[in-house]
Formats: C-alpha cells, sequence, structure tokens
C-alpha cells in the first residue's frame, strides 16, 4: 500500500509539484520569519556581547515598569566616581548610546534609517578597535565604525554632520573601528565620539545610560558585582556581570522585537490556512478520480485503514516535501522580508542567515501537519469506496447531503460571528483579542467556505451570462463546467476568497483610517506649515523649535510630543500628548468637552486636560496620579475635558500635558508635530524658503509640509503599512491561485475523452483555450465577489465600535473594483498553463483514453 | 423464498468436503418500490472445490449479482452466502475485507492493474497488502506459466491486452486463495489473447486444483469449465457439465425459448 501511495506520487511528479506548493509558500514565510529574527536577535546578542568584551560588571538604570517601550531615564554621571571608590574596581566608565544622523558632507545619509551614537569608554572597558586614524579627542572629532566607513568611501581628515538633539554640527573624522571584533554594529553605521560630546547629542548632559565596571587582577565579576552592588544600594540600577547584562539585555531586545515575529507568523499562518484548502481540495479531486484504483485495492483485500493510510502517507510525502521546499524558500525569503519591513522604517541589521535547529523542526512539522490534516477528509472519504466500484463504471462516493452541510456551514458562520463580536468587545486585550477575532475569522471563513456550493451556480449564472454573450458557446460551456462540481469550484473560490476578504478588508480599514486623519487635519489644524521628521516616524530635535521661532515672519510655532504613562493601578499604558499652552491654539483647534481655550492658561503645572479615553469617566477637578517612563510618580488635576478622538486624532485620545511637564516629569524633549503659524502680512513663500534653509543647514532630517502634504505624509504612512499587508497577503493569493491551476489540471485530466470529442467535432485549440480560461475567470470572480462581501462586512464589523472615536468608514470603490478585477486576471493567468495544456490533448490518444 | 431445488434451508448442513461456496435461498433486490428489480430471486447453488464453474446468462440475468455476492462484494437482500465455511452475513466490513484477502482472487474485464506498479508488484499486490511475502519458488512458477518472462519490471502501459489479463490471473492466484472469481476475463480481449488466459484459468484448476468461477457470456469461454450454470431473471435455469463450445450455445438457446 505504501507503494502503491508512493509511486503514485513519483509516476505524476508535476502534480505532486503543484500540490506541494500550496504548502510551500506558507513554510517559506514561516522559516524565513525565524531565519530572519533569528538573525537579527544574534546580530544584536552579538553587539551586546561585544560591547561587554572588556567588562566584568555593568551597572544599568532599572526599569521603570515592563509596561513601558521607552528606556528607563538614565543614570547621574555622579554615579561613575562613587563606582571607582568600590574596592575591587580597577576601571569604571559612563557610556551613552543614541540615536543620530550621520551625513557625509555632501549632505546625504549613512546607512539606512537607524544611524548610532556611542561614547568612547576609558580602557580597558573600551570595545572599539581602531582600524585606521585614532580615537576621538575633542569634542569636534568623530570616528566612524568601520563598515560604514568603507562603504563610503570615506577618510581620515573628511567632514561629517552629526544630528543630535541640538541640530546638525560639523565633526573631523579621525578613524574607523571595529566594534569588538565585528565591524558594524548589528549592522547599522556608528558615530564613535567622546563621552561629553555624546552626552551633549544624546541631550543627556551630566548623564550616562550604563556604566562598565572592571576588575582588579583577582576579583570575580561575582565578587564585583556583590561589592558594587552594596555600595549603590538604594539607586534605581541593576548591577550585573558583563556576561548577566549582555544576555539580559539579548532577552530584552527579543521581548521588545517579539511582535515582528509574531505578525510575519500570522501571514504566513494566513497562507497556510489558504494553502490546506488547496491541499484539501486537490485531495477530494485525486481521490474521486482513483475512485476504481481505491476500489480495485479493496477487492484485493486493502482494509480500510489501509486505504487511510496511503492517502494520509501520500499528504505526508507531499507535506515533507513542500516543507523541505518552503525551507529552502524561506531562506531565499528572508532577505526579502526584512526589505518589506525597511518600507515601514524598521531597518534591520543583516548579518549572515541564523537557521536555528528550532526553524528547521517548525517549518518540517507545520508543513507536514497542515498537509496531513487538510487530506484527513478526502481520506476519510477514500475509506468509503466500496470494492464493488472497481467492477462497475461510473460510480462514484455519494455526496456529503446537502442538508446537514448547510446546518453545519450556518452554524459555524454563527459562531464564527459571534466569536468576532465578542473579541470586539468581549473586553480581552491585546493577543487574547487578536485570537479571537482569528479564531472567529477563520471559522466564518470555513462556514462561508462549506455553504458555498449552494451559491457557485447562481453566481456563475450572472457571472456566466455577459460571457456567453461575448465568448458564444465556449463562455457557455466554461459556464457549464465551472457548475458541474460546485463542491470543487466552491472549495477553488474559497482559497482565493480568503485573501481577497483580507484585502478588501485591510483596503477598507485603512481607506477609513486615511479619511478620519483628513478629517482630523481638515478640522484641527489651523496653522500654515507643519515640521517633521523626514522618515515620517521620527521625532525632531528639541532645538528646533527655538531656532524656527527666530525665523523673521513666523508669530507662533508650537510643539506636540507623545508619551507614555501608567495610570493608577491599571494595566498597560495610557497615551500623554504634550501641547505649548501659549500657542496650540494659534495652529491647532482643540474639540473642548469642557473648557476652553481660556482653559489653557490655567494648567499651570498640575493641570491635565482629559481626552476622549478618559473625558467619559473623569470630571474637571479630578486628581489623576501617573507614573512616567522617568520613574516618577506625579499627580496632575483635570482642567478641562476634550473629545480629539482616542485613536483617529491626532492627540493620543488619553491625557494632554503642557509640553514643560513632559519635559521635566517624563523626559520626553523631542516633538513629533511642529505647527506654525507665519505673522499677519508676513510674506509666505520667502518665509518658507528662510524655514527651509534653517532646516537644511541645521536640522537635515527635518522637512516643512503644507496642510495637504501633511495629509499626504499622513497617509503615505497609511499606505506605506498598506502596502506591506498586500505584499505579505499577495502570498496567499499566490496560493490560492496554484489551487485554480491544480483544479483546472485535473479537471482537464478528467475530461480528456470530453476535450477530445469537442476537438473531434471540429472545436479549435483557440476554443478549448478559451473553455478553460473563462472557467477560470469564473472560478476566481466566484472566489472574488465572496471575498469582498466578507471584507465589507468584517471591516463594518469591526469599525463599528470605532466610529464613536472618530473614525470614519469609507469604501475605496475603486481599490475594490480593481482588486475583483486583479482576482479575475489573476484566475486568468493560472489558467494558461492547464489551458495550454488541454488545446494540446491529442484527439485520437484522447478518444482511446482507457 | 424458494428452497425446492435443496431439500435443506441451512446449506452449511449438508455441506461436502467437496462444496466451497454455498448459495441458500439468495435474493438481491436494487432499488425501491415501483422502481424495484430483483436480480436475484432465490438461487442456491453448491459450487465445486478444484472445479472451473462458468456462469452465463443474458444481461440482467443476475449473473454478475450472483458472483458479486459469492465474493462478498455485495451484501443480499436476503439468504446467505457460506465461503469455505465462513458464513458471509455474519462478517462486518473488517473481516469481510480479510476474507476477500485471504480467500479470494480476483479477475475484472478491465481496469485490472495498477498503473503506477510493475508487472511483478501486480501480481505479489494481493500479499503486499496482506503484508507478507511471496513464496519465492511459487512466485518463480507463476511467473514462468503466466508467461511473463523479461517483462516483469514493464509497467502495464507497457504491456499487451492479454499480457495484463494473464498477469491479474496470475495475481489472483499467488495468494492460493480458496476461489478465483473471474468477472468476463475475456471481454476485452482478442480471440488468441482469449485463450491464453482461459487456458491459464484451466491449468489452474487443472495443476494447482484451484477453484474458479467464471462470469462469461461467451459459449467459448463457458466450453474450458468443468460445469456450467445459466441463470435467468435471477433464477437457475439450468445447471449441468459445460461441453463444447456448441453444447454450450445450445444449452443457452433451450434457457432462451
Amino acid at each position: 500500500m505504501r507503494q502503491v501511495a508512493l509511486r503514485g506520487l513519483r509516476a505524476r511528479p508535476l502534480r505532486t509539484i503543484l500540490t506541494a506548493m500550496a504548502v510551500v509558500l506558507g513554510v517559506a514565510m514561516i522559516s524565513g520569519t525565524y531565519v530572519l529574527t533569528d538573525t537579527i536577535n544574534k546580530s544584536f546578542s552579538e553587539v551586546f556581547t561585544q560591547a561587554n568584551s572588556g567588562t566584568d560588571v555593568v551597572i544599568n538604570p532599572s526599569k521603570v515598569d515592563d509596561a513601558f517601550d521607552a528606556s528607563p531615564p538614565p543614570l547621574k554621571d555622579s554615579l561613575v566616581q562613587r563606582v571607582r571608590a568600590v574596592k575591587g574596581v580597577r576601571a569604571a566608565g559612563g557610556g551613552i548610546q543614541g540615536d543620530v544622523s550621520i551625513r557625509t558632507n555632501k549632505g546625504h545619509r549613512i546607512g539606512g534609517s537607524v544611524n548610532l551614537v556611542l561614547s568612547l569608554q576609558p580602557k580597558p572597558l573600551d570595545p572599539f578597535t581602531f582600524v585606521t586614524g585614532r580615537a576621538p579627542r575633542s569634542d569636534s572629532e568623530v570616528a566612524l565604525s568601520a563598515k560604514a566607513f568603507a562603504d563610503e568611501g570615506l577618510k581620515v581628515g573628511d567632514l561629517l554632520t552629526v544630528v543630535g538633539e541640538q541640530g546638525a554640527k560639523r565633526f573631523r573624522l579621525v578613524g574607523s573601528a571595529r566594534f569588538g571584533d565585528v565591524d558594524t554594529v548589528a549592522g547599522y553605521p556608528a558615530a564613535i565620539v567622546t563621552l561629553p560630546t555624546a552626552q551633549a547629542l544624546t541631550g543627556r548632559q551630566g548623564q550616562v545610560d550604563t556604566i562598565a565596571v572592571a576588575a582588579l587582577d583577582g576579583v570575580t565579576p561575582p565578587q564585583l558585582r556583590a561589592s558594587v552592588g552594596a555600595a549603590l544600594a538604594g539607586e534605581p540600577v541593576e548591577v550585573r556581570t558583563g556576561a548577566q547584562d549582555a544576555a539580559q539585555q539579548t532577552k530584552d531586545f527579543k521581548k521588545s522585537f517579539g511582535f515582528i515575529r509574531t505578525i510575519l507568523l500570522v501571514f504566513g499562518g494566513i497562507a497556510l490556512f489558504v494553502g490546506a484548502f488547496v491541499i484539501y481540495n486537490t485531495f477530494t479531486i485525486t481521490v474521486a478520480q482513483r475512485t476504481r484504483e481505491l476500489a480495485l485495492l479493496r477487492t484485493l483485500g486493502a482494509s480500510r485503514r489501509q486505504v487511510l493510510r496511503s492517502v494520509v502517507l501520500e499528504a505526508g510525502v507531499i507535506g515533507f516535501l513542500a516543507s523541505v521546499l518552503g525551507l529552502l524558500g524561506g531562506l531565499a525569503l528572508a532577505p526579502g522580508l526584512r526589505g518589506l519591513l525597511k518600507i515601514i522604517g524598521a531597518d534591520l541589521p543583516s548579518t549572515a542567515s541564523v537557521i536555528l535547529p528550532r526553524t528547521i523542526v517548525v517549518a518540517l512539522l507545520v508543513g507536514v501537519v497542515v498537509t496531513i490534516l487538510a487530506s484527513v477528509v478526502p481520506a476519510l472519504r477514500a475509506t468509503r469506496i466500496a470494492p464493488i466500484v472497481a467492477l462497475r463504471e461510473g460510480l462514484t462516493a455519494a455526496p456529503l447531503t446537502s442538508r446537514k452541510r448547510i446546518v453545519f456551514a450556518a452554524l459555524l458562520c454563527l459562531a464564527g460571528g459571534g466569536i468576532l463580536v465578542y473579541g470586539l468587545f468581549g473586553g480581552a486585550s491585546g493577543s487574547g483579542a487578536a485570537a479571537t477575532l482569528g479564531g472567529g475569522a477563520v471559522m466564518v471563513f470555513l462556514g462561508v467556505a462549506l455553504f458555498s456550493p449552494q451559491l457557485v451556480k447562481p453566481i456563475a449564472w450572472v457571472i456566466g451570462a455577459p460571457l456567453q454573450r461575448v465568448a458564444g458557446v465556449s463562455g457557455r460551456l466554461a459556464r457549464e463546467n465551472a457548475t458541474r462540481n460546485p463542491a470543487r469550484t466552491a472549495t477553488t473560490a474559497a482559497a482565493l476568497m480568503i485573501g481577497v476578504a483580507l484585502v478588501a478588508f485591510v483596503s477598507i480599514f485603512a481607506a477609513g483610517l486615511r479619511g478620519s486623519i483628513d478629517g482630523a487635519v481638515d478640522r484641527a489644524f489651523t496653522g500654515d506649515l507643519s515640521v517633521v521628521d523626514k522618515s515620517g516616524f521620527g521625532t525632531t530635535p528639541p532645538a528646533l523649535v527655538g531656532a524656527i521661532r527666530k525665523v523673521p515672519g513666523v508669530a507662533a510655532v508650537s510643539g506636540i510630543r507623545f508619551a507614555q504613562a501608567k495610570v493608577g493601578s491599571k494595566t498597560g499604558t495610557t497615551s500623554v500628548s504634550g501641547i505649548d499652552p501659549a500657542t496650540i491654539a494659534q495652529t491647532y483647534t482643540l474639540k473642548w468637552k469642557q473648557g476652553s481655550d481660556a482653559t489653557l492658561r490655567t494648567l499651570g503645572s498640575d493641570g491635565v486636560l482629559a481626552d476622549t479615553g478618559f473625558s467619559k469617566k473623569a470630571k474637571v477637578g479630578d486628581r489623576i496620579r501617573l507614573l512616567t517612563p522617568a520613574g516618577r510618580h506625579v499627580t496632575y488635576t483635570v482642567k478641562g475635558l476634550l473629545d480629539e478622538g482616542s485613536d483617529f486624532g491626532l492627540l493620543g485620545g488619553g491625557l494632554v500635558l503642557p509640553n514643560d511637564r513632559l519635559a521635566a516629569d517624563f523626559d520626553t524633549k523631542k516633538d513629533s508635530f511642529v505647527f506654525l503659524r507665519y505673522a499677519q502680512g508676513a510674506p509666505v513663500a520667502a518665509t518658507r524658503a528662510s524655514i527651509d534653509r534653517l532646516l537644511a543647514t541645521r536640522f537635515p532630517d527635518a522637512e516643512t509640509q503644507d496642510r495637504g502634504q501633511v495629509k499626504d505624509s499622513q497617509a503615505g504612512k497609511i499606505n506605506q503599512i498598506l502596502y506591506l499587508i498586500y505584499a505579505l497577503l499577495a502570498l496567499s493569493i499566490i496560493v490560492s491561485l496554484f489551487g485554480i491551476l491544480n483544479t483546472l489540471a485535473l479537471s482537464i485530466f478528467e475530461r480528456t475523452r470530453e476535450l477530445g470529442l469537442l476537438r473531434a467535432i471540429g472545436t479549435s485549440r483557440r476554443q478549448v483555450k478559451r473553455i478553460v480560461r473563462l472557467e477560470a475567470v469564473i472560478t476566481s470572480l466566484i472566489g472574488a465577489l465572496l471575498g469582498l462581501v466578507l471584507g465589507v462586512l468584517f471591516a463594518l464589523a469591526i469599525s463599528r465600535p470605532l466610529v464613536a472615536e472618530g473614525f470614519r468608514l469609507t469604501f475605496p470603490v475603486t481599490t475594490l473594483v480593481a482588486l475583483v478585477a486583479a482576482a479575475a486576471a489573476a484566475g486568468m493567468v493560472a489558467s494558461l498553463w492547464p489551458a495550454r495544456r488541454a488545446a494540446r490533448l491529442d484527439v485520437l490518444a484522447a478518444l482511446a483514453y482507457e | 423464498m424458494s428452497t425446492d431445488t435443496f431439500e435443506q434451508l441451512d446449506p452449511t448442513a449438508n455441506l461436502g468436503a467437496t462444496t466451497i461456496v454455498a448459495t441458500s435461498a439468495l435474493h438481491r433486490r436494487y432499488g425501491e418500490g415501483a422502481a424495484a428489480v430483483d436480480a436475484l430471486a432465490g438461487v442456491d447453488v453448491a459450487i465445486r472445490r478444484g472445479e472451473l464453474t462458468a456462469i452465463m446468462g443474458a444481461s440482467g440475468s443476475g449473473k454478475s449479482t450472483l458472483m458479486h455476492l459469492m465474493a462478498g462484494l455485495d451484501t443480499p437482500t436476503s439468504g446467505t452466502v457460506t465461503l469455505d465455511g465462513v458464513r458471509l452475513d455474519e462478517l462486518d466490513d473488517r473481516r469481510l475485507t480479510e476474507l476477500r484477502r485471504d480467500k479470494g482472487g480476483f479477475v475484472f474485464q478491465a481496469f485490472n492493474l495498477l498503473q503506477v506498479l510493475t508487472a511483478e508488484e501486480n501480481l505479489v499486490l494481493p500479499l503486499t497488502i496482506a503484508g507478507r511475502k511471496p513464496d519465492p519458488e511459487w512466485l518463480e512458477s507463476l511467473v514462468q506459466t503466466v508467461g511473463l518472462g523479461d517483462r516483469r519490471t514493464h509497467r502495464p502501459a507497457e504491456l499487451s491486452g492479454g499480457q495484463q489479463q494473464r498477469v491479474a490471473v496470475a495475481r489472483a492466484l499467488v495468494s492460493k486463495p480458496a476461489v478465483v472469481f473471474a468477472d468476463e476475463p475475456t471481454g476485452n480481449l482478442d480471440s488468441v489473447a482469449s485463450s491464453e488466459v482461459l487456458g491459464l484459468l484451466r491449468r489452474a484448476v487443472d495443476e494447482f486444483g484451484q477453484t474458479v468461477i467464471m462470469v462469461t457470456h461467451d459459449a467459448v469461454a463457458a466450453s474450458y469449465a468443468d460445469r456450467l450454470i445459466v441463470l435467468a431473471d435471477g433464477r437457475i435455469a439450468h445447471d449441468g457439465p459445460a461441453g463444447s463450445a456448441e453444447a454450450v450455445l445450445d444449452v443457452m438457446k433451450a434457457v432462451a425459448s
């Protein structure tokens, strides 16, 4: 029996490979994700280890709260002196690491969107080895990580611009350095400067991020850790040995970075889910086609169990093959995924790909398990074939009674819908809610797929009518073929439906998001210009607002910044936005629920405004106690209520505080938006030109945007994410196209005789091709239409609770129409090869078949 | 229920050592209500061990149904089948499958061989399914008998129709079953290939003592048999020695009139 299953696969290598392809892509996505994220994790872990190579003990600020994304506030650099005094300490030095941008004197930025600044450490703590030149000595000298130095073709003596908190500053390049034994810091270019320079660039004067300590000979790291820990008791610090610290940092990084892995894995999962449909359909068809063969085996004494095992074994082999191909595909895909993430500003390091045994195990397991699970139902159906079928022509297994199927489908849809609603309103948050939503969506998809054979005939009838008019008898035959086996067409279409539904859903959601933000900008932004970081995701240096204020013709400049806080004993964080009470009213219209712009002047040093997320419960006069990421417990009094909309306003929807409170209590000094208004009668073009000039020289990472550009850039940000999701969903759609290809190829195989007959009575090759292609178009249109309806329903359901928060549901009609057209075209492309095969059939051989 | 040809209601009670398959009051009805058709309307027959029995009859006479019931491929509406001492109606699907595997050999009109296996692999398939190894000597003598020779590793598509059917006969014999059931084994063959296949079945009976039940509508094929049973309208219309092809034709004419 095993022999029969394996031989069957070997005798039809093309079919085997095509079937496997349904799973290959999903496995490739999953293994590619693991390879990519493991590679990134490794390069960071390498950095952490290298950084601590000469270090016995590392002192870090202790975490304020696990809920915060932001790093804890830096340490006072006076601590360094105290550490040096500890017995057993040979050397101690404070270090700074931060984000800057590094530009050549031609003005172009080095590397990607992440540049680092690192401070020198005293020997022997210093992790740098200088390859060319020497270490910087003054506050106007810089060294560069060796890889960037070489890549940019720089030489000692060149001028570099480093943009930090105070804006652009010129440096002389004095050397290039390796970091431990690597020539790059996790793949990012790094500017190496003296400690005071690093403090100035990062705005951490008098502070350090870490303190590295080296032990005297004969003192072990754990001993040193104990004595340093004792000396700093009571300070908000974590004291670890170098090795512990590297491990801890690696762990923290993995945790904060884990969501990217999860998101990518979800898309891999979707592709596998779609692939399972394709596998299920392929096996259903091949089992039906092999009915007589299986019946013969049953006659010869093969038990039901043996038949089941042979089909499942076949699936297992296909799954294994798919997994191996998928694993190889994953290796190729990993750099592509990295490129995709770069689109949304996540510039991740690249080193040699890391393939952990876990990746291989997961890839193999996932591919094999999914394929086998998808084949179980067809395999069970195979066991129901009676032996006597071998002796009779034209007998096939009875289909599942449609009444039972419809009831089951309806139950699945209802249950799935219920779970979706529960996921939306049930109050679960984060991954719990996402899992619930995903589970609900899966059930709805399965339910609709089960029900869809009922829809095939009516939909095909509607779509087919115009086709018949255009393509005549070919159109009619295509429609007949598509509806001949509704279950087969339905499952093929269902695979495409999933991808189309998700694309439609995210398109609608993104359109709503863009519309909401446009609306918010139109309503609230009353200034003339906005100044933002060019990347679209960053912040502008604190010095920027003051510098622009001095430009002639500018009447008011107002920065908006964002932070997080923990409120009382609530879990998770609340968004906090910072505004400039003195100027915001001139550039931004706040939507007051209680209070007015006059309230802004009463905020003082403890006043807070409660926005949508809070204003339902909060009253003026309430006191709100917060824990800030800087580790401070502060209490503010509610002075007014806003209704800006929580997720879709420009402000975050939580609490609103003056910018100076964010600077003092939250250590948040950088603005995400800077809005400005020209003075009455100031020359508009000239004023903007002088601001642009100022930015070019002092803040080269920032740019001005007028109202239209603000909307465009916000839309651009959403589109970047949208395109990323499109690209990731494309994988699932490609999988479903393989499904169409497979089904057509198998159907043609089945209809060999019929095609021979058609050809014999004078149907041309072109007509045969057209019949097959039109069948594919009908099938994919069925899938696309079902998907469209589901996508719209999902969008309606999910946006409902958001409308109250300012979400404007809009339907991007052009996009959706294009989506359906693209699906039909893709179906046509998938049918090219089967169509050619059908047209090439030798008429005589086709008729003599069997 | 017609029991007039035999005295006993229980066929097992009087099974002589020579009887291998016995049916009692065998009924098979297809369809329901007005559309119902009685393919078999009470058949009592005892097939003797070591004989080649031919079953003939016009289309719809119930000859194939009788064989399917005897082989356990179909279930009677009423009545019993006893194969090698086992009452088939008492078996569940698993036991029935095992019984077919261990006690039956099958040759069909067409669609006999799996295209993905070689001739020899097809030949030993019943043993492979049962998880047994063929006895090399027995296998060798079968290969010689059917004249497979150097075509052992050929795929069915590379063999002629007669060769394929001879492989099918060898496959039916390989597990030394109690009964070989042959359903129109020559229906798709020309006369030369037919005589080879029939000769082969004959030799199996003569040389190996194999019991063979063959359904056919070809008088020449029936003339290779020891015994001829003719069915008409679901009942036995004739039961006697087979004789020559002419004699078979005479019997058929007599039954038809």
